[in-house]
């Protein structure tokens, strides 16, 4: 008899696509928490709520279509139910939620359920889409077949709830172990022989599991405890039951779809003809060859056109505000490291963060809504034949796509995929697709060196396009290398269910979206932060000359006097014909306007990371770059737009917003693109290499932000999602090797060219 | 007469008779309804294959398909 106490914990099993979330939101409401779990990546989550003062704690476990578990992931689940998890206590009642259109499937893990030893009830989903499809369910004939309690619900619309909570509750006070299924003689024969040699206290349904699941997580683990004498004690167990009539595994499934079968038959009468729902309606264009892949593709349109659409003004604001606050920082606090730490290092790394908020909240958005409604299935169904020749599945498809707005949002929506070797090589080539923070880069230098007078118009959108297509086309082919190498494994069944139509509700959208974001903020925006505090101490120690003096100091004097003059220089710019004497006041204005930039540029050239940059310089020759560009790229690397302000630092036009490169509507902004576009050409013009071989260097820079991943937020999520620093390690590793060669050949090939 | 899966016609039912191959996807397999002695019927032939098994679609790709022996019936 379980004592009762005053709460109570209650685990939800089921398949996925049964309504077990929205089960799990519609019982605990906005009390949720998420459980994480030390060494795997899966999280349960919790939540919680109060009916006749008695405290129910729900714990949602990941949707499963059996206990055999084949990976430490899915071990979690096991373990938790047995109580084997010491932060966990055991539930004290199991809810095995089953789907009413598709008994003789879902019933098959309820049969698996009753071995635990833990009282079980029976939520019987989805009852409204079986009476739509002609069937009857006697719910009481179930429940007897079944041997445990049944109760009929409709999750979405909480028909039936308060009837599971009061069965729950008497199903734990009465607490009725129920009766595991009967295997044959010979069976439990070889379970009673397996059990005495372990000798320990294994509950009696691992041993079930660890005979059953050839290869399986329960032999791997008992294997390695207790040495080899056991495997050859299954494998010789497995021999006598293969020449028993009962072959494992087979056994397993035909001992139990038998007696599923018995309790459908006595309790479930079903129309003599299947009647032909909406979902064969919509699945007859939206899973056809050609119809299919065109909604597809207007689909993926439309989410695209919203990403970069959508978001923009939403980011431009968050730019907007985190400007105001560096500004109001900057007015209130005198001058001095600690100003601008908080202004170049904490504010712009939080902003640098919250601007990708925007295109995670609406990606997430678009994927709730597409998996909700069930056409993710569909998607991934169509798009499975072009990614199985990378190795890959069809639900690579979709985070890979997102990939092309921005990494992170792409990465976060790798968890679709349930193959751990198909979503890490997911993740790890994510980063390869072109993200648009790449685009100013490419902008900028296809401006300053493609696009000449006289080369033809064409040229510039194709070199862009061609960008693109290294992201298109290196990452399938690093996703495959991966996947003979790294991540090699028997290739995954591709098995995937297309669940029926169902219309998405709102508040569960709106809750993946809160999540997504909250995640992303929380956890990578710690990591994003420091590093580029980092890079900024890089760029700021040490601020003094040779003499002593202070750049800062220097260049607030610089500016005030340019602010002085301003009205003055205006003035004189707009005189028509100027007087000699005027000429040489404008000139001498013009260089006091311009004194900040250069002490800004003389300042940044002698920090840390400059002199790093031109430590460095002999690595950079073979890319063609001068330390310069060496320095742009090593302080791009927490976030890769960064090159553009660099260079304006560099180049002593000052510091450049990287948005103006994209937008034509601000002049003052455009004119100092303009000038920055003007200064590195004017530079590279005076320079032996970089004179001659102009566009070479050009492309060489942009295959190297093509192809590098100079995005800390990615690394970060990437840390996350993997719940390891290895992998992050490893995508920083491969791909600034592949880009710093990628870079090379480009330039070499390119001198050869143009020699 | 038994044929590989992917042999079948769109619209084509048939009973598996057989499910060869690793220990741990037969058993995902059969947890999933393709199993010796179930009705499938394809509904998209191919590489990457669409089946109605027990009323439910399921999408299974097709190298693996051609392990799962089945007998075409007609109703």
């Amino acid at each position: 008899m379980a004592m009762l106490t005053t709460t109570l914990t209650v685990a939800l099993v089921g398949n996925p696509n049964t309504g077990k979330s929205t089960l799990f939101n519609a019982l605990s409401g906005l009390r949720q928490r998420v459980g994480n779990y030390p060494g795997v990546t899966v999280e349960m989550k919790k939540g919680q709520f109060t009916s006749d003062g008695l405290t129910f704690e729900l714990v949602d476990l990941p949707g499963t279509y059996s206990l055999a578990a084949r990976s430490p992931d899915e071990m979690v689940a096991v373990d938790l139910l047995l109580g084997r998890r010491p932060e966990e206590p055991r539930p004290d009642v199991i809810v095995s939620i089953v789907d009413a259109t598709n008994l003789d499937r879902h019933l098959y893990l309820t049969s698996q359920l009753l071995d635990l030893g833990v009282p079980v009830v029976v939520a019987v989903n989805m009852i409204d889409a079986a009476a739509a499809q002609g069937l009857t369910i006697n719910y009481e004939k179930l429940s007897g077949a079944l041997g445990v309690p049944v109760v009929p619900i409709q999750a979405n619309n909480g028909t039936g709830l308060p009837q599971l909570i009061r069965t729950i509750r008497q199903t734990a006070e009465n607490g009725k172990i129920p009766q595991p299924l009967e295997f044959p003689v010979a069976f439990n024969e070889i379970i009673a022989h397996i059990t005495k040699e372990l000798s320990d206290q294994v509950p009696p349904v691992l041993v079930r599991r660890l005979l059953l699941d050839v290869g399986g997580y329960v032999e791997h683990e008992f294997v390695a405890e207790h040495g080899k004498r056991l495997q050859q004690l299954l494998t010789k167990a497995r021999e006598q039951l293969a020449a028993a009539n009962c072959p494992v595994p087979a056994i397993e499934a035909r001992t139990r779809f038998a007696w599923v079968r018995n309790a459908v038959a006595a309790a479930v009468t079903k129309p003599a003809q299947r009647p032909i729902t909406w979902t064969d309606r919509l699945d007859a264009v939206l899973t056809h060859r050609l119809w299919g892949t065109v909604a597809f593709l207007a689909v993926m349109f439309v989410m695209f056109q919203s990403i970069f659409l959508w978001a923009q003004p939403l980011m431009d604001q968050i730019d907007a505000a985190r400007e105001w606050l560096a500004q109001g920082v900057e007015d209130a606090m005198p001058p001095g490291p600690l100003r601008a730490l908080l202004v170049d290092g904490v504010i712009g790394g939080i902003g640098s963060v919250l601007v990708f908020l925007p295109q995670i909240l609406i990606l997430f958005a678009f994927i709730a809504i597409l998996e909700d409604c069930g056409y993710m299935a569909r998607a991934a169904f169509l798009m499975d034949r072009i990614m199985s020749r990378c190795g890959l599945s069809g639900k690579s498809f979709i985070p890979l796509l997102s990939s092309v707005a921005c990494a992170i949002p792409g990465i976060m929506a790798t968890r679709v995929i349930e193959n751990r070797r198909d979503r890490l090589a997911t993740i790890l080539v994510a980063p390869l697709m072109s993200c648009s923070a790449r685009l100013p880069v490419y902008v900028l230098l296809i401006g300053a060196f493609i696009a000449k007078p006289g080369s033809p118009a064409w040229l510039p959108g194709l070199v862009l396009f061609a960008m693109y297509l290294i992201g298109f086309t290196v990452a399938p082919l690093v996703a495959l290398a991966l996947k003979r190498t790294l991540l090699r494994g028997a290739p995954p069944v591709f098995v995937m269910e297309l669940p029926s139509y169902r219309r998405p509700k709102l508040t569960a959208i709106l809750r993946r979206m809160f999540e997504a974001g909250k995640a992303f903020v929380i956890r990578a925006g710690t990591i994003i932060l420091a590093a580029m505090i980092i890079v900024w101490a890089l760029l700021y120690f040490p601020y003094t000359d040779a003499n002593g003096e202070s750049y800062p100091e220097r260049i607030a004097q610089a500016e005030e006097a340019a602010s002085a003059n301003a009205d003055r220089l205006k003035e004189l710019h707009a005189i028509e014909q100027p007087t000699p004497e005027q000429q040489a006041e404008l000139a001498q204005l013009e260089e006091t306007a311009s004194l900040a930039d250069k002490l800004n540029g003389a300042w940044k050239r002698q920090s840390l990371l400059g002199r790093l940059g031109l430590w460095m310089e002999p690595v950079f020759e073979p890319l063609g770059w001068d330390w310069k560009i060496g320095v742009a790229a090593m302080a791009s690397f927490p976030a890769r737009e960064v090159i553009v302000g660099t260079f304006g630092l560099l180049y002593d036009v000052g510091d450049v917003d990287p948005g103006l490169v994209l937008d034509g509507s601000d002049e003052e902004g455009q004119a100092k693109v303009v000038s920055l576009t003007r200064a590195v050409q004017d530079e590279w013009a005076k320079d032996p290499i970089r004179g001659r071989y102009g566009v070479p260097v050009a492309l060489s820079i942009m295959v190297f932000f093509a192809l590098c991943c100079q995005c800390g937020a990615t690394l970060a999520v990437i840390q996350r999602e993997t719940r390891s620093w290895l992998w992050p390690a490893f995508t920083f590793v491969y791909m600034t090797t592949l880009a710093y060669l990628g870079a090379m050949l480009t330039f070499q090939i390119g001198r050869l060219m143009v020699g | 007469m038994l044929v590989p899966l992917d042999m079948l016609q769109a619209g084509e039912w048939a009973e598996v008779e057989e499910v060869t191959g690793q220990p741990g996807w037969v058993g995902r397999l059969a947890e999933l309804g393709i199993r010796q002695g179930c009705r499938v019927q394809v509904l998209q032939p191919g590489a990457t294959c669409l089946l109605n098994v027990a009323g439910c679609k399921l999408c299974l790709r097709g190298g693996e398909c051609s392990q799962i022996l089945v007998r075409p019936v007609t109703l």
